[in-house]
């Protein structure tokens, strides 16, 4: 008896979206047209990609281990994007606006508006901008950052069902991405598209957030809502075909467990485990991480059998 | 491969006799393929006809047992690609690699008395693999006589015997180099009654092997998979499920065995999420084992059924009686969030676990497991109101709207203070809100 596997076959395929426009090496995700990593059955023309996360100031939480690496550039966020690049190889940044954050120093969008050209400024990679999350302040910070940084291509961090008019039009009027954030379900993630393309957003400028739960910290939640929107995106359901960024780090970090044991393996595992389900920007702490999981996407990607 | 109705008309008799309580053996057939029916109903099915449909409607992957007694060890089993579909059942077991040392014993004891619990299950070493050395027999014994279940990882065929013959009746896994030919190898399994690996350079070679191995009499087989790197060990492993799943080749319908060497870390993290079975780990210490079994916890939970904490009230630190008293739900997933986040406050404080049959706390709360009243009963239940002097309980910001109930409920001079909606949210709250009130602010 012969051994037959015959190719899936798919009627959809996966957006392509491109992060970085102006002074920026623009970088494009997306494109595959079949489950994820399945390279022997379905083509990709472009393999995940891992952004390194810097924040405006002293990051208030981060433990011991992943601040190690960034020694003296901490709360200097041109300097830690020059480090990220250069040093530890980030495809791309996330500047989380975390000093923003009513609780967190309350700076103003003005101020953020200016840390952001700063670290425009000394990298040339694409830039993910994260703002405080905290209601309207979000839309105040995001707004003047996107004004501030017209046709550079960023990502705005992020959207949501119940507020997500001011930063469509931002997104829309100052050529920018938009991340659509929806809290582990599937429904609200189409929901919100189907929102944002009524509000004239061009989907090929977005990414859909679908929340990440850590390792140990609700992981299989995210895991199966992105095996299922990866295949409804491949059924053929353009609301659902924008491709996925999940914040590793910052849920990886905050388990309990990364303080007795290596939080490095922590953060590899909930990454590789979201690189199964689709994820296609990885947003990572701890440069080690990006190391580990960039050699094995390479193999994964490249054409050579390596180790 | 299932068998369609009209194949199994064939099987029948043909005679239209009625006595299965069809009008014809057309009708039965159609309610047997659609597993509607036994076909125990028909007394005059020959042992064919048995034997094929018995077949068709096994499972698309057998089941192995390894070891015996209370930590015996079943793998295999499973029924879908992906774990929505339905769950993955059979969490896979996690060998670790004994070496060998001069305080084997010592090091036996420690394996077997490690327990780790972590949201509702106890993390231990489910078995031990065991390198074909001089020493590799007793090695043998000595894991099987704490209990543990075995896997022989065996350089050649002699040391393999020689290993087996001394736990044969413990059910050990007979694991031959890979590659290596299969003969003498399926000779011993087939005589031990033995479960045996068998692997192959490609998957066909590999599911031959596997038909090889079951014609030489063994009927416990695992498959180890060909893949020089993850990328094609990736492609192995889901052809693997995807074809015994299709029921494409009998001789995928195994579980699956995987080695991981020391350093591959990756490769474990795509074995667990990716359908492996069974995986031998030479890494030692805590730093790979920890994520390895709580992913191992994340992919095999039933996600019909949410992760749910056993309700009572937990101590963040070393609380006392004017500690804060906070409320939530058994979700494990809203536990692990708000016990973190109190944790990262550095303020001690009794969590109180109220049973909401494993809802988050607005799903709850609207389903009604989560009202005033039912919070009230469960908190003298689990004895929380006693924990405090302060007489006041802090619940979730979002169900703000329960306050007045549960004041009402509680009685007694209590007050209810509404929190912040999210955890993230809670040191600010503690701050402004605990801080500033009657209360000892004791925040470091």
């Amino acid at each position: 008896m012969s051994l037959e596997l015959k190719p899936k076959k798919w009627a959809g395929a996966i957006r392509e979206v491109t992060l970085g426009a102006g002074s920026r090496r623009p970088v494009t995700v997306g494109g595959g047209n079949g489950l994820p990593l399945h390279t022997f059955e379905a083509s990709f023309p472009h393999r995940p990609v891992f952004a390194l996360e810097i924040t405006d100031v002293a990051p208030p939480r981060w433990i011991d281990t992943v601040r190690q690496p960034w020694n003296g550039v901490l709360g200097r966020p041109a300097a830690a994007a020059r480090r990220a690049v250069d040093e530890f190889g980030a495809d791309l940044l996330m500047l989380h606006l975390v000093g923003t954050h009513p609780d967190r120093g309350n700076r103003s969008p003005e101020d953020a508006a200016a840390v952001v050209r700063a670290v425009l400024d000394s990298v040339r990679v694409p830039l993910i901008v994260k703002g405080p999350g905290a209601g309207s302040k979000q839309n105040d910070v995001l707004a003047r950052v996107a004004e501030e940084c017209q046709g550079e291509g960023l990502a705005l961090h992020s959207a949501c069902q119940e507020e997500y008019k001011t930063l469509a039009a931002v997104a829309v009027a100052y050529g920018h991405v938009l991340v659509a954030e929806s809290p582990i379900d599937m429904n609200i993630a189409k929901q919100l598209n189907i929102l944002l393309a009524d509000a004239s957003v061009d989907l090929r400028h977005t990414l859909i957030d679908p929340l990440t739960g850590g390792l140990g910290y609700g992981l299989e939640y995210t895991y199966s809502v992105m095996e299922r929107i990866r295949l409804a995106a491949l059924g053929g359901d353009a609301m659902l075909s924008s491709p996925m960024i999940c914040l590793v780090g910052e849920e990886a970090w905050k388990a309990k467990e990364v303080k007795a044991s290596g939080g490095v393996h922590w953060e590899v595992a909930t990454a590789l485990t979201l690189i199964e389900a689709g994820a296609e920007v990885l947003v990572l702490r701890h440069p080690e991480s990006l190391a580990r999981l960039r050699k094995q996407v390479d193999c994964w990607f490249g054409g050579d059998t390596c180790r | 491969m299932p068998l369609t109705g009209l194949q199994v008309f064939k099987l029948l008799p043909n005679t239209n006799c009625r006595e299965c309580g069809y009008p014809t053996c057309l009708a039965f057939a159609m309610k047997l393929a659609a597993g509607k029916e036994s076909l125990d109903k028909c007394p005059y099915a020959s042992p064919e006809a048995c034997a094929a449909l018995g077949a068709a409607s096994a499972p698309p992957i057998r089941g192995v047992t390894i070891g015996r007694g209370p930590r015996a060890i079943t793998v295999g089993e499973e029924t879908v690609f992906f774990r929505h579909e339905k769950t993955f059942v059979r969490r896979p077991g996690l060998f670790r690699v004994l070496q060998p040392a001069p305080d084997r014993d010592a090091v036996l004891d420690s394996w077997r008395s490690l327990r780790i619990e972590r949201a509702g299950e106890t993390f231990q070493v489910d078995g031990v693999a065991i390198p074909e050395s001089p020493g590799s027999p007793d090695a043998a014994a000595a894991a099987v006589e704490r209990g543990f279940p075995v896997a022989i990882l065996a350089t050649t065929s002699q040391g393999a015997s020689a290993m087996a013959e001394r736990i044969k009746d413990q059910r050990p896994l007979l694991v031959p180099p890979a590659g290596a030919d299969l003969g003498a190898y399926a000779s011993l399994a087939a005589r031990l009654k033995i479960p045996l690996v068998v692997s192959g350079a490609d998957l066909n070679a590999l599911a031959t092997a596997a038909m090889d191995a079951t014609r030489a009499g063994v009927t416990d087989i695992l498959l180890e998979p060909p893949g020089a790197d993850l990328r094609g060990l990736h492609h192995s492993l889901s052809a693997i499920r995807r074809g015994a799943l299709d029921r494409i080749h009998p001789g995928l319908g195994h579980p699956v065995f995987l080695r991981i060497a020391a350093g591959e870390f990756e490769k474990a993290v795509v074995g667990i999420t990716k359908f492996a079975s069974l995986l031998t780990i030479e890494d030692h210490g805590g730093e790979t084992w920890l994520p390895l079994w709580t992913l191992r916890q994340n992919i095999y939970t039933d996600p019909q059924k949410p992760l749910q904490m056993q309700p009572g009230v937990y101590s963040i630190g070393e609380p006392d009686d004017k500690s804060p008293l906070l409320i939530t739900t058994n979700f494990s997933l809203t536990y692990f969030i708000v016990s973190t986040e109190v944790e990262a406050t550095g303020l001690a404080c009794h969590l109180a676990v109220v049973d909401a049959e494993g809802l988050s706390v607005l799903t709850a709360w609207s389903a009604g497991k989560f009202s005033g009243d039912r919070v009230a009963k469960s908190l003298r239940e689990m004895q929380a109101t006693e924990r405090v002097s302060h007489r006041t309980a802090i619940i979730p910001g979002y169900v703000s709207v329960i306050s007045g109930e549960l004041e009402d409920a509680l009685g007694d001079g209590w007050r209810v203070l509404v929190g912040p909606q999210e955890a993230s949210d809670l040191a600010p709250f503690f701050r402004d809100v605990w801080g500033a009130g009657d209360k000892p602010p004791n925040l470091p």
